[in-house]
């Protein structure tokens, strides 16, 4: 058991350091000059000859690679990401103030669409080959395949422009409202983005929750269960312990999807998380602020596989030891 | 004779035709559009060629946008730029993929653990993300997002090839040119290729899938390459400039959207359609019964001189294709209350699905067609589901084949009978009864905790022994029981069936290939071939006289410990296709004795005295 936790630290930790090596290396393999990457792009031409050695001292960019690497790996620990180039600040500062909504979103749209996804896909299974179980799966086929921001395009278009339901943009009230308004405005702007994160991804654990089930209740056990006089209800509560163990690895690769997902949903519905932050900073070329808003989702993805793979002996019996 | 409400099997019809044939003519409806697109648009989709915020009109077909360029225009030459981004980065991603998939199933090892890890890791990866920052950084272009697509969703494919090479690699053929010496790469490439070959192309939609929807985000993030449009470019300008705020959006942001999605669609469609040809498991049949609509009142005949067990021609079909498959014809038998009844026949003689029919556990393709099943006076066809559930454990209970995987991998074993002994007692009697359970199979206290990997074959095997006695059955099935332990497991499995067949008192059908070992153990014998019963009677009778030449052969077929020392013979020939079965005795292709007759007569159950019954024509004067 502990053996276990230490390999998956272990390789987990690698891949931190892989997506933290990249994030080192994309500025200097890229095409151009390091230093463009640290001017707004409207000053990367007016540079003068001064300023340019100033920086490449202050950033130790006229060192060799491996102390410009060490350099990078110590400002890393201290928390140091930067200036973005945009607003002058901290790059961490920039990443705290927006990553909570982020989190709030995801978090949300994981939960529900890995719940609901479970239950329709077991009862998909339970009914295979049924009008009800073919329902499901083509109206899951059909959602899986709607672009993301268009699905959003669309809601914020029905529910905010034409209805007038829902706000269009943000994600809490310009007016200053406390205590359960606050939290019923909060809800409001949250909803669109929320549905559409939750369609998107509610489709491939829906797919794998309903095939794992169908896979499991053609196992021998189930036989058995069924020969020594369980009810069906006792039955299909057997297979469906057994079938959360691949559910558990897709809702683990619909947090990825997620996480990405955000990025194009946060912009449709200027929702000030890190996706809509990506977007900025890509339009203004912010590359700083982009590699530290990618670094720490890596590491978020990463810390809730570690965490996946931890609490995997839980679900499995057969991997304790 | 009663017949059985006829259940209608449950038809799964694999919609993968239909969903095939709309996806491909999506498809061809878009390649169609990227095709034709000078033909079919009048005006260049980068200048501008009208006013800006024109309506739909006969020059301007979906009007234009803000600089007066051609929706039109842009919508058919977008079609360009996203198919081809999308077909070639699944190109990309698939050959990457096919490659990983390629080394790590043949060479296994090292190479496929780190490699399959990676794989695993990329998989979790926000990967729009790093496509966004790779794209960002790398600068926008046309290559560049196909390289960066190309390279970020490899890992699906990869995985999913992977366990179809490990599966081509342990095929027949491939073993023998590996045993003949051929290279590595030439295996690869004659032998595992050409079987991996369709479930790549499955692959390969499934990545134009994926592509179509990240270059859309792609470029809708205003990532894509500037001097082209696409569908996710136009959709980016119509967002940045707020084509919402007024009515534009219905020409400008609509068709692009719709077109994305008719592509997304379609892929997925062709994607599912060509898997469901590359891997026909996914096909496989409702598991759930679809209940009869009327159903007789049940007869209930429980007098104290009902067997334990009675069968009355009993048939089972499997619906296959075209015509149905019969698996087990016309069988009656009979296992009176305390007896054993031993049921001795070949792989594929029926015996499996018989004895699922005594349950009332016969599942969609196989039906019972007619006959009927009483245990202890009940009758089992007719037997509402909770009744029926009700009569197994507690009336009948079976140790099935494979015994040794019957167990829930995430239950410890007492668990698991205490569940079966709480069906009828409270909890803490129950678990008291699996403890009880255990102990008299003979399974060490300290272990009755562990989870079923924990234990041996043997050890599983008399946990699911313990199961079924858990309520007191009158009557045991027993399918092959101890088949596939080794003999000194075996010889101790069925001793102590027999224990605890004597102390509950139990009636019990022992099945089994193996004639010499239930002849040790049973009252009475039956021989069943191709589904049939071709001969039965007490044990003795039929070991010492066999009568129809096929137990004859069976007794030869074995070795003998005791007795004479008498050569062994095989059996000539090979079991009847069940598709295409002979007519007549279905025995007499492989018959010694066989005449004119036999080819043609179905031989009926002849009796010749003292209990002994045999369907051979050479009996019949």
């Amino acid at each position: 058991m502990a053996r276990r936790a230490l390999r998956a630290v272990a390789q987990y930790g690698a891949v931190l350091f892989a997506a933290v090596c990249l994030n080192f290396a994309l500025p200097r393999l890229a095409p151009g000059d390091v230093i463009d990457y640290l001017f707004p792009p409207e000053q990367s031409g007016a540079i003068t000859a001064e300023q340019r050695a100033a920086v490449l001292d202050e950033f130790g960019l006229d060192q060799p690679v491996p102390v410009q690497f060490q350099r990078y790996l110590a400002g890393l620990a201290r928390g140091d990401l930067l200036l973005s180039v945009r607003y002058g600040r901290p790059v961490r500062d920039l990443l705290a103030e927006r990553i909570g909504w982020t989190f709030l979103l995801v978090g949300s749209a994981l939960v529900v669409s890995t719940v609901l996804g479970t239950v329709l896909g077991y009862r998909s299974a339970w009914r295979r080959g049924t009008p009800g179980d073919a329902g499901i799966l083509s109206t899951a086929m059909l959602v899986d395949s709607m672009p993301p921001f268009f699905v959003g395009m669309l809601l914020l278009l029905l529910f905010s422009v034409e209805l007038g339901w829902l706000p269009t943009f943000g994600a809490q009230p310009t007016t200053t409202t406390t205590g359960a308004a606050f939290l019923v405005e909060v809800g409001k702007r949250l909803l669109l983005p929320f549905a559409t994160l939750t369609l998107a991804s509610i489709g491939p654990v829906y797919l794998v929750a309903r095939s794992a089930l169908v896979s499991e209740l053609g196992e021998d056990y189930i036989l058995m269960a069924e020969a020594k006089g369980l009810s069906p209800r006792q039955v299909r509560r057997h297979a469906e312990r057994n079938a959360l163990l691949p559910v558990s690895t897709i809702a683990l690769i619909e947090l990825g999807t997620l996480v990405g997902g955000a990025a194009v949903v946060e912009t449709v519905f200027s929702y000030p998380g890190l996706g809509r932050l990506i977007y900025e900073s890509v339009l203004a070329r912010d590359y700083p602020v982009l590699q530290g808003a990618f670094l720490l989702l890596a590491a978020g993805v990463i810390l809730a596989n570690l965490v996946n793979d931890l609490l995997y002996p839980v679900l499995d019996p057969r991997v304790r030891r | 004779m009663s017949v059985t409400p006829a259940a209608r099997p449950a038809q799964w019809r694999p919609p993968g035709l239909t969903l095939g044939v709309t996806g491909a003519g999506l498809i061809a409806l878009l390649v169609a559009a990227a095709l034709f697109a000078p033909l079919l648009a009048s005006h260049d989709p980068t200048v501008p060629t009208g006013l800006p915020f024109e309506p739909p009109s006969g020059a301007h077909p979906l009007g234009t946008n803000d600089v007066g360029e051609d929706l039109w225009a842009q919508l058919l030459y977008g079609t360009r730029i996203s198919l081809v981004i999308a077909l070639v980065s699944a190109l990309v991603a698939v050959t990457i993929g096919l490659a990983v998939a390629l080394v790590a199933g043949y060479y296994r090892g090292k190479v496929e653990t780190v490699s399959m890890r990676i794989v695993d890791l990329a998989l979790a990866f926000p990967f729009l993300v790093l496509v966004i920052v790779l794209a960002a950084f790398l600068g926008r272009g046309l290559l560049t997002t196909i390289v960066v697509i190309g390279a970020v969703i490899w890992a699906r494919p990869a995985r999913v090839l992977r366990s179809q090479v490990l599966e081509a690699r342990e095929s027949g053929h491939v073993v023998a040119a590996r045993a003949m010496g051929a290279s590595g790469p030439r295996i690869m490439g004659r032998h595992i290729l050409p079987r991996v070959a369709p479930l790549t192309a499955a692959q390969f939609v499934r990545a134009a899938n994926v592509s179509v929807l990240l270059e859309a985000s792609l470029a809708f993030l205003g990532l894509g390459d500037p001097t082209r449009v696409s569908w996710g470019t136009i959709l980016h300008f119509a967002n940045a400039r707020n084509a919402f705020l007024t009515d534009a959006w219905r020409w400008w942001a609509l068709p692009p959207g719709l077109a994305l999605t008719v592509a997304v669609v379609g892929f997925a469609f062709l994607g599912y359609a060509v898997e469901e040809r590359a891997d026909p498991r996914l096909t496989r049949g409702a598991r759930r019964p679809v209940r009869p609509a009327a159903r007789p009142p049940e007869v209930v005949d429980r007098g104290p001189g009902e067997p334990a067990l009675k069968v009355r021609d009993l048939t089972v079909q499997y619906a296959t294709g075209n015509s149905p498959m019969t698996a087990v014809e016309k069988v009656s038998l009979t296992v009176p209350r305390g007896r054993i009844v031993g049921l001795v026949g070949e792989s594929g003689s029926g015996k499996t699905t018989l004895a699922m029919a005594l349950l009332g556990l016969t599942r969609p393709p196989a039906r019972v067609v007619s006959g009927d099943v009483r245990v202890a006076g009940r009758d089992v066809g007719r037997a509402r589901p909770s009744l029926l559930a009700t009569l197994r454990g507690r009336e009948v209970a079976l140790i099935p084949q494979s015994a040794m995987n019957a167990l829930n991998p995430a239950y410890p074993a007492h668990r698991q009978i205490a569940e079966a002994a709480a069906l009828t007692r409270a909890g803490p009697h129950a678990a008291a009864r699996a403890t009880e359970l255990l102990e008299l199979v003979g399974i060490p206290r300290p272990r009755h905790r562990a989870f079923p990997h924990e234990l041996s074959g043997g050890m599983r095997q008399r946990v699911v022994i313990a199961m079924a006695l858990a309520n007191n059955p009158s009557l045991l099935v027993a399918d092959e029981p101890v088949t596939g332990l080794d003999v000194v497991t075996q010889a101790r499995i069925v001793e102590l069936l027999l224990g605890l067949r004597e102390r509950f008192g139990m009636a019990m059908l022992l099945i089994s290939h193996d004639l010499p070992l239930t002849a040790t153990v049973a009252d009475d014998v039956l021989v069943m071939y191709a589904g049939r019963v071709v001969e039965q009677g007490p044990t003795s009778r039929v070991t010492t006289a066999p009568a129809h030449p096929y137990t004859r052969q069976l007794l030869q077929a074995s070795p003998r410990l005791h007795g004479p020392h008498a050569p062994l013979a095989g059996i000539e020939g090979e079991m009847p296709d069940p598709f295409d079965p002979p007519p007549g005795c279905r025995f007499h292709p492989r018959c010694p004795d066989a005449f004119d007759r036999c080819r043609g007569a179905d031989p009926p159950l002849l009796d010749l005295g003292d209990g002994q019954r045999a369907a051979c024509l050479l009996y019949d004067s």
